[in-house]
């Protein structure tokens, strides 16, 4: 009876597993054939951007390459990016520190208000900074003024990232160094730095993804320039073109190697560190790892 | 432990015992709040005073299409006095509740899947799998799905290459269920993402435990397990529907004139110059985001998320 009752339990268990087996795959499926079929379509020749498959060619990727418009985008996106990615890692990293270290009042309430800008929705930074810009300001809108609107998005990611990677930290060590005589830049150097470095590379290239992928908020508050987003906005309102799926093909293979970049960095930085140590027998550094 | 954390660690045993150091002056205290000081700047000048202002904005008036400070409840009012405003209203609420039910019980199965009979060595592989569309550009995933769904569209092509339909099918694409399912797909990653943090740390032998004890097996989830996992379910739960609450591009692109949200409202009203009840708008929805952040804000676990 009670063996009998283990077969039944062990074959539902191989149900239930098989069921959320095949779920999962459902879901893979469901996840990356929007993504294939862009890219698919990006080499078909068939000029409206769908099926059937009339030939294979490369036409759209050199119309896109030689597309002004596309390569005037380009250069804007990066340029926001890069700027963006400078502002949010310095701010967001200088937050870090005292948000985790220093014995604050309301800790709770700073912690929300450091990251309240990615807990409302961004249509209202959006909004909220083109009336300041514009109509309390009087400035004209400008590739700057989307710098700042989407700093302002990014910088909380920035502090989480590394506010997360300070906590994990024993602040012994610090204090060791100290009493060894290491003056603050040394700290910062040998001990602080190694630590945090890979979060906050982490961090700057999560801010710089994110700048590179954000539309609301750069909508409102670029005027006249576009960034990428932008521009594929403007084309996709009136339907994709085969164009458009070679700049997406592009832009998804660029942004898979800068984001997987940033889930591998900390790893990256270990294993080359490790390496360092194990290069140098006999140090404390190599011995301890 | 990193080799250089190691280092130091030799180094404190070395050095003996770790005396206490006497208690920071005035000075390094104000120090240690100087890595806010950026911060104060740009969230203070470019995020609190905006919001302000905007705050603001919502009381006064639009006259000539200048800024007047009259004070003012009329933006609300003229909202709630629209009928058409007040549906789209209603609209983008249940909307925006049922896809984030959607998206979270879709995605529960997969990170119980995930975290239950899934090799540890396969489990980051597996999940960075999902993470990856969320990496690439929000835009592109929203309009792939009109070159699935439009009339022109994958699905109606091979439909008519079946010989099965003649006519396109038009139901597909421009209402508010071809909304709700870009939105499902859009948000998957991210409850995914966070439902699998959250059953990484669970204890799966109490569920065996419960049902060992006679406790069938979706009671013992309900019983046992979801009380355990709130905080990640409710912090999903919110990450969904927040950023729904105030989309403006799907309902652009594929919701049509049936699938407006409250968003596009907002965005015609700035358009049309019509700020202070833009603002209105915008702080509505706001309000009812900032209102679910306080009611669970002891369940929200940002960290886990993102500090990985």
């Amino acid at each position: 009876m009670a063996a009998e009752n283990a077969d039944v339990v062990a074959r539902h268990r191989r149900v239930v597993r098989a069921g959320l087996g095949a779920w999962a795959v459902l879901i893979y499926a469901f996840l990356f054939v929007p993504i294939a079929l862009l890219m698919l379509f990006s080499f078909n020749a068939n000029r409206y951007g769908t099926f059937p498959i009339t030939g294979w060619t490369l036409h759209w990727y050199e119309e896109a390459l030689s597309n002004y418009q596309i390569q005037d985008a380009v250069q804007t996106s990066l340029q926001v990016a890069l700027e963006v990615t400078m502002i949010s890692t310095v701010v967001g990293t200088a937050a870090a520190f005292p948000l985790v270290r220093s014995r604050l009042p309301f800790r709770g309430g700073i912690r929300a208000s450091l990251t309240l800008p990615i807990l409302i929705p961004g249509l209202l930074i959006g909004v909220a900074l083109l009336s300041y810009f514009t109509n309390l300001f009087n400035l004209q809108l400008s590739i700057q003024t989307a710098v700042i609107g989407q700093a302002v998005y990014a910088t909380p990611f920035v502090i989480l990232v590394v506010a997360s990677r300070l906590e994990g930290f024993d602040r012994l060590l610090e204090r060791a160094a100290s009493d060894l005589g290491a003056d603050t830049w040394k700290r910062l150097r040998y001990i602080v730095l190694p630590l945090i470095g890979p979060a906050v590379v982490a961090g700057a290239l999560f801010a710089f993804t994110l700048s590179l992928d954000e539309f609301i908020i750069t909508l409102f508050l670029i005027g006249g320039h576009n960034t990428l987003p932008i521009y594929i906005y403007t084309q996709v309102k009136f339907g994709i073109t085969p164009e458009v799926n070679a700049v997406a093909t592009m832009l998804i293979a660029a942004s898979l190697s800068v984001s997987l970049l940033a889930f591998a960095t900390p790893t990256l930085v270990r294993l080359a560190r490790r390496r360092l140590a194990t290069a140098r027998p006999g140090t404390s550094a190599g011995r301890a790892a | 432990m990193t080799s250089s954390a190691g280092q130091a660690e030799a180094v404190v045993r070395g050095a003996g015992a770790i005396r206490a150091r006497p208690r920071a002056v005035l000075t390094s205290r104000l120090g240690e709040y100087a890595g806010f000081g950026p911060v104060l700047l740009l969230f203070g000048g470019f995020f609190f005073a905006p919001l302000v202002l905007i705050i603001a904005y919502s009381f006064w008036q639009v006259i000539d299409y200048n800024v007047v400070q009259n004070w003012t409840l009329d933006n609300y009012r003229y909202f709630l006095s629209v009928p058409t405003y007040v549906r789209t209203f209603i609209a983008t609420l249940w909307m925006t509740a049922l896809a984030t039910v959607l998206t979270i019980g879709i995605a529960f199965p997969f990170a119980y899947w995930l975290t239950r009979y899934v090799s540890r060595s396969w489990q980051r592989p597996l999940l960075l799998l999902v993470i990856i569309p969320f990496w690439t550009s929000y835009l592109l995933r929203v309009a792939s799905w009109i070159t699935i769904l439009g009339e022109g569209g994958v699905v109606n092509r091979t439909l008519e290459a079946l010989g099965l339909i003649h006519q396109p099918l038009s139901f597909l694409l421009y209402n508010r269920w071809a909304v709700i399912f870009v939105l499902v797909y859009l948000y998957f990653p991210f409850a995914a993402l966070t439902l699998f943090s959250a059953l990484e740390r669970f204890d799966w032998n109490q569920l065996k435990a419960a049902m060992d004890l006679g406790a069938p097996p979706l009671t013992a989830i309900w019983r046992i397990m979801l009380p355990q996992i709130r905080p990640g379910v409710i912090t999903a739960v919110i990450f969904v529907f927040i950023p729904i609450l105030g989309e403006y591009l799907t309902p652009q692109l594929v919701g049509g004139v049936d699938g407006v949200m409250i968003g596009n409202l907002v965005v015609n009203f700035f358009v049309g110059a019509q700020y202070t009840r833009g603002a209105a708008i915008a702080l509505l929805i706001t309000a009812i985001a900032v209102a679910m952040l306080i009611l669970f804000r002891r369940s929200l676990v940002l960290e886990q998320v993102y500090g990985r």
